[in-house]
């Protein structure tokens, strides 16, 4: 039954990623892991494609804890912006780990620093996990900024995107706001799964 | 000479792309440009950066260091990956210990009369003819006015060094040291009068975090945006800026 709900998801991604060049995905905090466990799966059944995976979510040390061979998957790259910031100092090639999740400018940089190295004909996608955390770091008008400024330098070297949102109602205004702004909304119920 | 020759002999590129960009193509040859900012600001990264970056165009650099020893500057430069030891070996980018210079030619350490500013003046100008170099960085200036006695002295050092390194189509970063958060663009107020360019380096707090930035504030002679940027220093590239978000700073 899982795995049949977490194939539904993967297609239902995969549908919405090739067609929309940003699409927002809204869940409830408990859908979360088998969202991500779809996810992995997927960008695994695509190896010609070119992933960026920015965890705001969880260390990048606990993604590759839970989610096992991820970090051999030679078609995406990570980026943890909360490791350094809460102390933890693991060292990984297959991941970039930025200070702080408040150095969004920085962030922007190495996320385009990366996609720079890919070739131009390979399909090129980003995942952002999740702009729900970003909101928790930062003020929102200043993520809502970065992520205009990510979804235009994104458009411009076609990169496709995917932002997350974890329900919470206390930030429900502002995800509502940044959410929208992607061209397709997926929203992930409880029921669904 | 075509169009694209005659802006690459005007102006001098700093190989770091949105710097290039904002100056609308490199710094004015021969213009003397200061790079103000205070501790950890990033000033002596950007100017091995720029000078390495040179020597890769085939100009050959010098960098005069007067805060650090030779050892722990390379030693901290290894670190990133654009420094290229070969470049170094072959000469392409010299590196001189001025505190050394200065033991030499028998100059006081603490301060110089007119005439101790004047040889020293002698002695860059030479070294800087000697080896053809295009590229010349001081680090720092405010440690070289510390020991030039008065206002007019300073004044002149900067002015005749500047108009000669001009003369060699020579271009200069002089870096200025600054007490942290504080707007100023040297510790003796007149080094930033005599210099063709400022380029600040500073920093804004965003959740207790500090966000590098960076801003031309004035190159005569070439229009150039004035925008505040975000600046990133990174062992993998070394500078590189972005737009700065500006919201509730």
């Amino acid at each position: 039954m899982a795995n049949t709900l977490i194939d539904s998801l993967k297609e239902r991604i995969s549908k919405a990623i090739t067609v929309n060049q940003s699409v927002g995905i809204v869940l409830p905090g408990n859908n979360y892991s088998d969202l991500i466990q779809a996810f992995f799966e997927y960008v695994q059944s695509k190896p010609e494609d070119a992933w960026v995976y920015v965890t705001i979510t969880k260390p990048y040390e606990n993604i590759v804890k839970q989610f096992g061979n991820i970090s051999e998957v030679r078609n995406i790259k990570f980026i943890d912006c909360i490791s350094r910031a809460a102390g933890i100092s693991t060292v990984d090639p297959n991941c970039i780990f930025i200070e702080s999740p408040t150095m969004l400018e920085k962030l922007g940089l190495e996320i385009i620093n990366i996609f720079k190295e890919v070739d131009e004909k390979v399909n090129k996608y980003l995942l952002l996990d999740s702009l729900s955390t970003l909101i928790i770091y930062n003020d929102p008008e200043i993520v809502t900024e970065f992520f205009y400024h990510l979804a235009n330098k994104s458009r411009a070297r076609n990169i496709h995107t995917i932002s997350l949102a974890i329900e919470e109602e206390e930030v429900d205004r502002y995800l509502n706001k940044l959410i929208y702004l992607n061209d397709k909304i997926l929203k992930v119920r409880d029921s669904f799964i | 000479m075509d169009l694209t020759e005659q802006v690459e002999n005007e102006l001098c590129q700093t190989g770091i792309e949105e710097l290039d960009v904002m100056l609308g193509g490199g710094v004015p040859t021969g213009s003397t440009v200061l790079v103000v900012g205070s501790s950890g600001s990033g000033k002596t990264t950007l100017c091995m950066q720029y000078l390495i970056n040179g020597a890769r165009r085939g100009e050959r650099g010098v960098f005069f260091t007067i805060t650090e020893p030779l050892f722990k500057l390379t030693k901290n430069m290894e670190g990133f990956d654009f420094y290229d030891k070969q470049l170094i070996e072959s000469g392409m980018v010299n590196l001189i210990d001025l505190r050394i210079i200065s033991e030499r030619l028998g100059l006081d350490t603490e301060k110089y009369t007119v005439e101790d500013a004047a040889a020293l003046l002698d002695v860059l100008k030479d070294i800087a003819d000697e080896l053809n170099v295009k590229r010349l960085v001081i680090d720092s200036i405010t440690a070289l006015c510390y020991r030039l006695q008065t206002k007019e002295m300073i004044r002149d050092f900067i002015f005749k060094l500047g108009s000669s390194l001009a003369a060699m189509k020579c271009t200069t970063f002089l870096t200025s040291e600054v007490p942290p958060r504080v707007f100023q663009y040297s510790q003796y107020g007149i080094e930033e009068f005599i210099a063709d360019g400022i380029i600040f380096l500073g920093d804004v707090e965003r959740k207790g975090d500090l966000i590098r930035t960076f801003q031309v504030i004035k190159l005569r002679g070439q229009a150039h945006s004035r925008t505040k940027l975000a600046m990133s220093i990174s062992s993998r590239n070394g500078v590189e800026l972005a737009p700065l978000l500006k919201s509730r700073e």
